[in-house]
């Protein structure tokens, strides 16, 4: 038996133990709890002690305590305040361009036509392609020369400038955001289809065979059912969104002058670029208060939500 | 191959005394992980090597070439190229070591080199290998110590040279004034003059560009004490670069895996790059007319990618790992070596094979510029160069973007960098 | 009528773009890879792909170690698939039916674990995985993908089960049916699409991840294309045909294995499902 498939079994066989009622939420917990504490927790505790100290990549386990410097450097630095901008812009622009386009195409694709499994999988395809070679398309498809989409443009009279739209300050994040939008809108699109198939088919019959408008039938019964989901997906956008890096680190490296540089590449280069893992750590650090004030913020705007709904 | 058996025992003989004389003097010290048995036997172990060269299309099968030698050649020692690609090369391998793994041979470049030996994760050498019976190349060899204690031997040096077509530019200019009316009389069409990196993106690549037009101007980073980023000769070097990037005769915007791709299919005149390029450019297209020429700048100093073979302190067969360094040192290899690498030079001073002499006439060239080659790292400050190289890229850039003037950046990366160092 | 018709009309044309768009790229690495390097710099770009190189494919599966990458890339994903969706419908359940203490800083816990860089992680896990020695094996790659998958596993799967009427499963429990026989003969049939999307979800992070991949392997014959397709990234040269080539073959199974979650996945359990 492989080891895998031997940690499955014993964890099942902890679930099938017939203990009171009491008892049966932790067992259910247990074994992914224990799973995520152990190679989440603990990294996380890990980092956050980091952040306090000055450690360098190559050493470690030698660690300086430097106490609040790191978070000190960061909040002073000039560079800082483009980086948050940066950041949020990316984030925004990411999270409503890919739910929005996310939803659209799974409204789109949740009736009946011919070829519609092969056009859901077809989707999936900006998803499914390994992070480096959409870089490498993309870039080579932006390429000031010769790539395709600089041709189209010029052919329709845009000029996008002698050293194309990746070295172009004003248009390079616009560039990033385009290919991550087209990296994440199937995911979305995946998991809403998912959500608008457990719409009770029969309600929404129900209410067009009384004549209603679709669009009253999408707000009234579609909507209500796929709130949340939109809702949970929104918000796992917005976090994901602080840590996606692979497309930016590959296509421009924060560059140029810094227009593309978000939190989480101003991290990797402090961890893998300067060796200072310390500094990376309070980075990190900074990122997830963001994501927490966003997590905490969405279940103010829920609560109120919901206490204005009759 | 009667003759390399004899010379293979002969070589674990000295090894083997050698580890031994090591290990005695090593047993107070407890490091970990091998001991060779009484008689100087090396203990049969499969041993990885990382560099990241593996993954070229031209330099990777000829590299497999000579590992696949070594492993044939005995049976005690077999080695595995480590699976490691370029583009994470630094961070992945370094992190592993820091981790208290990585694998057991590594062919770092200098800043990569420079941090790990400062911050203790190689195996220091000067017992383990003689280098006096060796003809090393000085040039080169004097950086391979850190603190006065070795760390490291050339695996390959590779010289910056100026690559030009042929069939575009039949005579190669002689000085920047040349240079510069040469890249212009040839950009025109879909052909380029020049070709050189010039975005964030290819940070790494445009520190290693800059390289020639600082040393060639008469510049430097450093004195070896203090920074220099901002000396006159470094800003008249830069303002060379800028001024061949506003002439618009480069294809800007093309990174330089596209814009190689370029010069091998005539669309790019001149290029300056590194010995390693000629074997990537045959391979890419074996009908190019091409030839190399010293670069045409006013100081005949030029960089360099030094990459050192080290041994990871970590390793839990260093001696194996030894083994295939001494073997690697002999003459024969060293040849062997210099053929599969193309135009690059190895660690000692070897001569060129009359065939290799007839395929590349111009092979003398590279060979000559070894010992005013200079490694790409800010002399004294080795392990902050990555710091520092992304502090001056980044206002090479803004400067480039006509952001600032070229003084301006280099006065602000200087203020930069120092308040860095500390 | 017309309207409806023209509705359908929109819609197809709507659904075709979309396509377009998400398929474009793919297909523009397929002409890439096909293309040879003059043409590459050619005046106009080929717009079709040139089907006499269909060489470069067969180089590529046969140069390099292609299949055992593909090989491990498979082992890696479906084995975080397969966990992260057995721990992961336990755990979604628990959040959705059941109340304890320490529910709510439970759903925190594990929207803070999607907060964390792969960069971040890397430096304690390696010595994790050091202690126990995880490091250098497949199994141990699956532990840590499904580790950052897992959360939101269980989120997709609270959000479907949430959505299931507590009166299906109360008249199970009047039945006499356990805790866990309401999970298997109720729920799990009635989120079978939410299954899917989950696996879908799971098996794609594993298959295109790099970093710990990259950082936790040292032997060759272990590693998953992700890594392999950067190995062809030269310092002085990238064979840009090999890399689209090869990327292509590596998106291909992915998107195969969504056509598997959907069609069979949901057809299989929603067959012995017990409708209400």
């Amino acid at each position: 038996m492989s080891a895998d498939a031997a940690i499955t079994a014993r964890r099942r066989g902890r679930r099938k133990s017939p203990l009171g009622s009491r008892w049966t939420p932790y067992l259910f917990l247990l074994p992914a709890a224990a799973y995520i504490v152990l190679f989440q927790a603990i990294p996380l505790v890990q980092e956050a002690y980091l952040s306090f100290t000055r450690t360098n990549l190559l050493n470690p386990t030698r660690s300086t305590w430097i106490g609040l410097d790191n978070y000190v450097d960061i909040f002073t630095s000039s560079d800082f305040q483009q980086t948050l901008l940066t950041t949020l812009v990316y984030v925004l622009v990411c999270v409503i361009g890919a739910v929005g386009s996310g939803l659209v195409v799974a409204l789109l694709l949740n009736s009946d036509f011919p070829g519609r499994g092969v056009a859901r999988a077809l989707v999936t395809v900006p998803w499914a392609a390994p992070g480096i070679a959409t870089a490498l398309i993309a870039t080579w498809m932006l390429n000031a020369q010769y790539g395709i989409i600089t041709q189209a443009l010029r052919a329709i009279g845009i000029d996008v400038g002698a050293s194309g739209i990746l070295d172009n300050p004003q248009l390079a994040l616009v560039a990033i955001l385009a290919t991550t939008i087209w990296q994440l809108f199937p995911f979305v699109a995946v998991v809403l289809l998912s959500a608008l198939q457990s719409v009770p088919a029969e309600l929404v019959e129900a209410a067009e065979m009384d004549g209603a408008n679709r669009r009253w039938v999408f707000r009234v019964v579609t909507w209500q059912v796929i709130k949340p989901t939109v809702g949970l997906i929104a918000l796992l956008m917005t976090i994901w969104s602080l840590r996606r890096f692979e497309l930016i680190w590959l296509m421009t490296r924060g560059g140029p002058l810094g227009t593309t540089r978000t939190l989480v590449i101003d991290l990797y280069s402090q961890a893998f670029d300067s060796k200072q893992i310390g500094a990376a750590a309070a980075i990190g650090m900074v990122g997830i208060l963001i994501a927490l004030i966003v997590v905490v913020g969405s279940r103010f705007v829920q609560s109120a939500a919901e206490r204005s709904t009759p | 191959m009667a003759h390399t058996t004899s010379r293979r025992s002969s070589r674990l003989r000295a090894a083997g005394i050698l580890a031994l004389t090591t290990s005695v003097v090593l047993a107070g010290c407890s490091t970990s992980g091998d001991a060779p048995s009484a008689d100087g036997e090396i203990e049969p172990a499969t041993i990885t090597f990382a560099a990241s060269t593996f993954g070229d299309p031209g330099l990777g099968p000829r590299l497999q070439e000579l590992i696949d030698e070594y492993n044939q050649s005995q049976d005690v020692v077999t080695i595995e190229p480590a699976a490691v690609p370029f583009p994470t090369f630094g961070q992945t391998v370094l992190t592993q070591m820091g981790g208290g793994e990585g694998p057991d041979l590594v062919r770092f470049d200098m800043p990569e080199f420079t941090s790990a030996a400062d911050a203790g994760l190689l195996e220091p050498l000067d017992d383990q290998i003689d280098a006096d019976s060796l003809d090393l190349q000085p040039g080169p060899d004097e950086y391979m110590s850190v603190d006065d204690t070795r760390y490291g031997v050339i695996f390959d040096t590779s010289n910056y040279v100026m690559y030009y077509n042929t069939t575009l530019i039949p005579t190669p200019p002689t000085d920047f004034d040349e240079f510069m009316a040469t890249a212009k009389a040839t950009t025109q069409g879909d052909v380029f003059g020049l070709a050189f990196r010039q975005t964030q993106a290819e940070e790494n690549g445009v520190w290693q560009d800059i390289f020639n037009y600082v040393y060639g101007f008469g510049g430097e980073w450093s004195d070896g004490e203090e920074l220099t980023l901002n000396k006159p000769e470094n800003i008249e070097g830069l303002e060379a670069y800028q001024s061949l990037y506003d002439a618009d005769v480069i294809p800007k915007g093309a990174d330089a895996a596209t814009f190689r791709k370029m010069f091998a299919q005539d669309k790019v005149g001149m290029e300056l790059n590194n010995g390693g390029y000629l074997v990537a450019t045959r391979g890419t297209n074996p009908e190019l007319q091409f030839s190399v020429a010293p670069i045409p700048f006013p100081v005949r100093a030029q960089g360099a990618i030094m990459a050192p073979l080290v041994i990871n302190a970590n390793s839990e067969h260093k001696d194996a790992a030894l083994d295939f360094m001494n073997w690697v040192l002999e003459p024969q290899q060293q040849t062997s070596l210099q053929e599969a690498l193309g135009a690059s030079s190895v660690a000692t001073v070897t001569e060129r094979s009359e065939e290799q002499l007839a395929e590349t006439p111009f092979l003398p060239v590279y060979d000559e510029l070894t010992n005013s080659s200079k490694p790409q790292i800010v002399l004294g400050f080795g392990p902050q160069t990555a710091d520092i190289r992304k502090i001056v890229v980044t206002e090479v850039i803004s400067a480039l973007q006509g952001q600032k003037s070229m003084q301006e950046a280099m006065d602000d990366a200087q203020a930069e960098a120092e308040q860095l160092v500390g | 009528m017309r309207a409806s018709r023209l509705g359908v009309t929109a819609r197809m044309i709507g659904v075709l773009v979309i396509l377009g768009i998400a398929v474009f790229p793919i297909y523009w690495m397929l002409t890439t890879a096909l293309t040879s390097d003059a043409d590459l710099f050619a005046e106009t770009p080929r717009l079709l792909p040139d089907l006499t190189r269909l060489h470069v494919f067969a180089e590529a599966l046969t140069e390099g170690p292609t299949l055992i990458w593909l090989a491990n890339s498979a082992i890696i994903a479906v084995g975080t698939t397969v966990l992260s969706i057995a721990l992961g419908i336990p755990l979604a359940y628990a959040l959705s039916r059941f109340s304890f203490r320490g529910k709510i800083a439970v759903g925190l816990l594990l929207l803070m674990t999607q907060m964390l860089p792969e960069a971040l992680m890397v430096v304690p896990l390696f010595s994790l995985y050091r202690r126990f020695d995880l490091l250098d094996s497949l199994p141990g790659l699956i532990l840590a993908n499904t580790a950052f998958v897992l959360p939101i596993v269980a989120l997709v799967l609270k959000g479907a089960i949430d959505g299931i009427p507590r009166e299906l499963e109360e008249a199970a429990r009047v039945d006499g049916t356990r805790p866990l026989g309401v999970l298997l003969r109720i729920n799990i049939p009635l989120i079978a699409p939410s299954i899917a999307a989950a696996a879908v979800i799971a098996f794609f992070h594993a298959w295109n991840e790099y970093v710990f991949a990259v950082t936790f392997i040292f032997d060759k014959a272990l590693q998953p294309a992700s890594v392999g397709l950067a190995g062809f990234i030269g310092e002085q040269g990238t064979s840009t045909q090999t890399i689209m080539a090869v990327a292509f073959m590596f998106t291909l199974p992915a998107v195969a294995f969504y056509l598997f979650a959907q069609k069979y996945v949901v057809a299989g359990m929603t067959a012995g499902a017990v409708k209400g």
